[in-house]
């Protein structure tokens, strides 16, 4: 075990070339990553967080042995991805979400088996070690029915017991709570934790805030193929830092109140979003700047609902970060 | 409204280049067997009738995956239920189905003959050309027919493919397109003369070689006439009972 | 030791994952009736236009419906992982390839044997055909080597499936070609030479010969030519396969040009 990483990427670069038309064949190409690099250390639980199209689900791909990348290099427990395949499929387990990928005429557990062959589980620890996998994953007692039946979260769920049966060092969790109702999507949570804890590498993508700050050790915010931020979530909280926030309930704001308010010294940035007859306005500001007097002043006259000044969240970071990478 | 379903279908399954390779190339393959068959056993004279054979065994082909097919593919793409839904009798949603595989499937006769012609040098001279021309386009229409009555039970069936694949080969067989029904035993003669396809064969195969076509021609319009009145009682039957087991949509 | 329970263990479930055709309708309708009315046809086809004796007909066909079940099988075994999007699963394993889908050949060649023992006992039956009882052993191995050469047959046409898209045609008409090209219904003497010198690379050709000189009393010594020629070719295709396999793989790490999620 040579390295100290878990993950070393290296200015990963994938470009996908698309051939359109049939007769005069035109090559476009399209470069989902550009230039990636970051490190996960052993133990670490690492969230890749970004919009659909960011290159997310193209990284872990590059990384899980699947696309051999344009460019760059990188290295899982200190095996190459593009050369040493063997070695890095033996330590990693991958993980989407979404509900296909299993083989629903069979039943869960003859999909855990099929894999755990495949996987190399030896013979002797399959049984022990698939009972378990259903234990954790709450499907014990449900295994022997055909996948066919099953709800979307108890796929998700066989989906993660699957990706664990080789006892993975590393799991690669591509979107895994998508699509699964929120009690599931918290005790998937858990489960995620508790890996951690137990010292599995984790490289989480979502898109889903709260998933990403409740769990993550460090986060790498990626848009547009590339990494616009990386640290842990409090660091990132503080590219909002040096910001305040103020929203403001409103019914009826003409066009002109807002970008009056953008034009306000010290505002940084608003938005506004209905929510029914209510308007839900935004606004961000230098936070040594009380804005919000200026606020309602400009609003005088409008029926106005609650008014709060807080401090921002990672959400507000993560689209301020976006959106300055848009 | 019949024609404008019939039309659209089989253009819906001339698109699909799985259904095209297979009408292309298939009779081709089933020409080269009939005429190498009939050259091994020395019956030069009977090539044109081996072609004739081997076509209606290409119409029977299309006809029966297709109406099986048809429908699964309709299930598939999500479509049976949008078409079962129309304010319209099952039987006219489903019979420009089944017309239109029989359509298709004219394309393996004139494929095998034009085939036969070019590559195995099989002289068209039919008895009586303008009998096989009307005794091709009632085959067809019977098929289709036909056709429709199976889509009654295809339907009702998650796996209708499965009888599919299996009925091929016994009509073929029962219904003499290469293997005249006499040799075969007796017991399969009742089941013949109630097939469409043993009346269209034998027309098609005796406007070939010479014979009466018009009474063989009649006794299958007869037959196919019936078929489509069992087969609209059929599939509204079945309709009901679809609705009831709810096997409309299972894919 | 390990790679063996690969190869039989993973082999059946996958065959169970991969196969469309186990519910009991589809089994006996389109693997065991279906064949044998195929059987019954060119048999009674062969009679009237007296190409052959019974046994020529009945031995050939026998043998050859083994292919429906290896060539559609092995062509399952590998394009439907496409359509349940496992693919990339299966290729994240880091044991052998070539083993993994070796394995998968295995179930279907058992499939095409029995397939092919059954209709082999009741065609004889119907239509009257004397086997000696000596000759079953030999004639269980010609259909066996003939199962399993068409089930890597199946598993190359799997492979291309995995490249481009329309695979069904393709094994819908190689079972066409399988018909005419092996020499089972028209003797190979009628065919013209160059359709000849593809069925001798075709799977089922030398099986078929085989079990008809086996059947006919003429001992294994007698067929162990045309067996040895039909483990040869089966032998090519399952090489062809895996090499297949591989090239697609690299070459989809490389374009993404499966879709292997």
């Amino acid at each position: 075990m040579g390295s100290t990483y878990a993950i070393e990427a290296n200015d990963l670069r994938r470009t996908y070339r698309a051939r359109t038309g049939w007769l005069k064949p035109k090559r476009t190409e399209v470069e989902a990553v550009r230039g990636v690099s970051f490190t996960v250390g052993r133990g670490e639980l690492f969230g890749l967080l970004g919009p659909n199209g960011a290159g997310k689900t193209t990284t872990i791909k590059l990384l899980n042995t699947l696309l051999i990348p344009t460019s760059g290099t990188a290295r899982v427990c200190g095996h190459d991805v593009e050369r040493e395949t063997r070695a890095v499929r033996r330590r990693i387990g991958y993980v989407f979400g979404g509900d296909r990928g299993l083989y629903d005429r069979l039943s869960g557990l003859d999909n855990l088996r099929y894999f755990a062959e495949l996987y190399g589980v030896p013979p002797r620890e399959q049984k022990r070690r698939i009972a378990e996998l259903l234990d954790l994953v709450g499907l014990a007692g449900r295994e022997r029915e055909r996948v066919e039946g099953y709800s979307r979260g108890m796929r998700q769920r066989l989906h993660i017991a699957r990706g664990l049966l080789h006892a993975p060092d590393v799991l690669f969790l591509d979107e895994p709570s998508i699509g699964v109702d929120p009690v599931a999507a918290r005790e998937l949570r858990r489960t995620v934790a508790d890996l951690a804890a137990a010292g599995t590498t984790v490289l989480l993508t979502t898109h889903y805030m709260a998933e990403a700050d409740e769990l993550c050790d460090r986060i790498a915010v990626i848009a547009d193929g590339t990494i616009q931020a990386l640290g842990t979530p409090s660091e990132l909280r503080r590219r909002a830092d040096g910001r305040r926030v103020v929203e403001v309930e409103a019914y009826g704001v003409p066009e002109s109140a807002v970008s009056a308010l953008r034009d306000l010294p010290g505002v940084r940035e608003t938005a506004v979003e209905a929510r029914g007859a209510l308007q839900l306005l935004t606004v961000h500001s230098d936070a040594h700047v009380d804005v919000q007097g200026d606020v309602l002043r400009e609003l005088a006259g409008i029926r106005l609902g609650r008014v709060d000044s807080r401090e921002p969240t990672l959400e507000d970071a993560y689209v301020a970060i976006v959106s300055a990478a848009a | 409204m019949l024609a404008v379903g019939t039309l659209l279908h089989a253009k819906q399954m001339s698109r699909s280049p799985f259904e095209v390779v297979l009408a292309l190339v298939v009779p081709v393959v089933q020409a080269t067997l009939a005429v190498y068959l009939f050259r091994s056993g020395g019956e030069q004279h009977r090539l044109l009738e081996a072609a004739v054979g081997a076509g209606v065994m290409g119409v029977w082909s299309s006809v029966l995956f297709g109406s099986g097919g048809a429908i699964q593919n309709q299930r598939w793409q999500g479509t049976l239920e949008m078409i079962m839904l129309a304010p319209r009798r099952p039987v006219l949603v489903i019979l420009p189905i089944t017309v239109a595989t029989g359509l298709t499937g004219i394309y393996a006769l004139l494929a095998t003959l034009v085939w036969g012609h070019f590559l195995y040098g099989i002289r068209l001279d039919f008895a009586h050309p303008v009998a096989f021309v009307v005794a091709a386009a009632v085959c067809v229409v019977a098929l289709g027919l036909f056709g429709l009555l199976l889509a009654a039970t295809f339907v009702l069936m998650r796996n209708a493919n499965a009888l599919a694949n299996t009925l091929e080969y016994p009509v073929w067989l029962v219904s003499g397109m290469l293997v005249p029904i006499t040799v075969l035993p007796s017991w399969t003669s009742p089941i013949a003369a109630v097939l469409p396809t043993t009346w269209g064969a034998r027309a098609l195969r005796e406007a070939t070689s010479g014979g009466p076509v018009w009474p063989s021609v009649a006794v299958c319009l007869a037959i196919s006439l019936l078929c489509l009145t069992v087969g609209a009682l059929a599939l509204t039957h079945v309709e009901r009972r679809a609705r009831a087991a709810a096997t409309l949509a299972l894919a | 030791m390990k790679t063996l329970r690969l190869m039989t263990v993973g082999g059946v479930i996958a065959y169970r994952a991969l196969f469309n055709w186990t519910t009991p309708g589809m089994f006996i309708g389109t693997l065991l009736v279906g064949p044998l009315f195929q059987l019954l046809f060119f048999a009674y086809l062969g009679r009237q236009l007296q190409v052959a004796d019974d046994r020529f007909y009945i031995v050939g066909n026998a043998v050859l419906t083994a292919s429906l079940a290896c060539v559609f099988g092995g062509t399952m075994a590998v394009a439907n992982e496409r359509r349940f999007g496992t693919l990339g699963h299966v290729l994240l394993s880091a044991r052998s390839r070539t083993a993994i889908f070796w394995g998968r050949v295995l179930p279907y060649a058992g499939n095409g044997l029995l397939i092919a023992v059954v209709t082999l006992t009741v065609g004889a039956l119907l239509l009257g055909l004397r086997v000696p009882v000596r000759a079953v052993p030999g004639l269980l191995l010609a259909m066996a080597a003939g199962s399993l050469t068409c089930g890597f047959f199946g598993l190359t046409l799997g492979a291309l499936g995995l490249r481009f898209r329309d695979v069904w045609v393709v094994s819908n008409v190689s079972v066409a070609l399988l018909l005419l090209l092996t020499g089972v219904n028209v003797p190979a003497s009628g065919l013209p030479g160059w359709m000849r010198a593809v069925g001798e690379w075709l799977p089922i050709t030398h099986a078929a010969e085989a079990a008809r000189r086996i059947a006919a009393g003429d001992g294994l010594a007698a067929a162990a030519s045309p067996l040895g020629q039909e483990l040869l070719v089966g032998a090519g295709y399952a090489a062809a396969a895996v090499v297949l396999l591989k090239i697609f793989e690299v070459e989809s790490r490389r374009r993404a040009s499966l879709d292997a999620l």
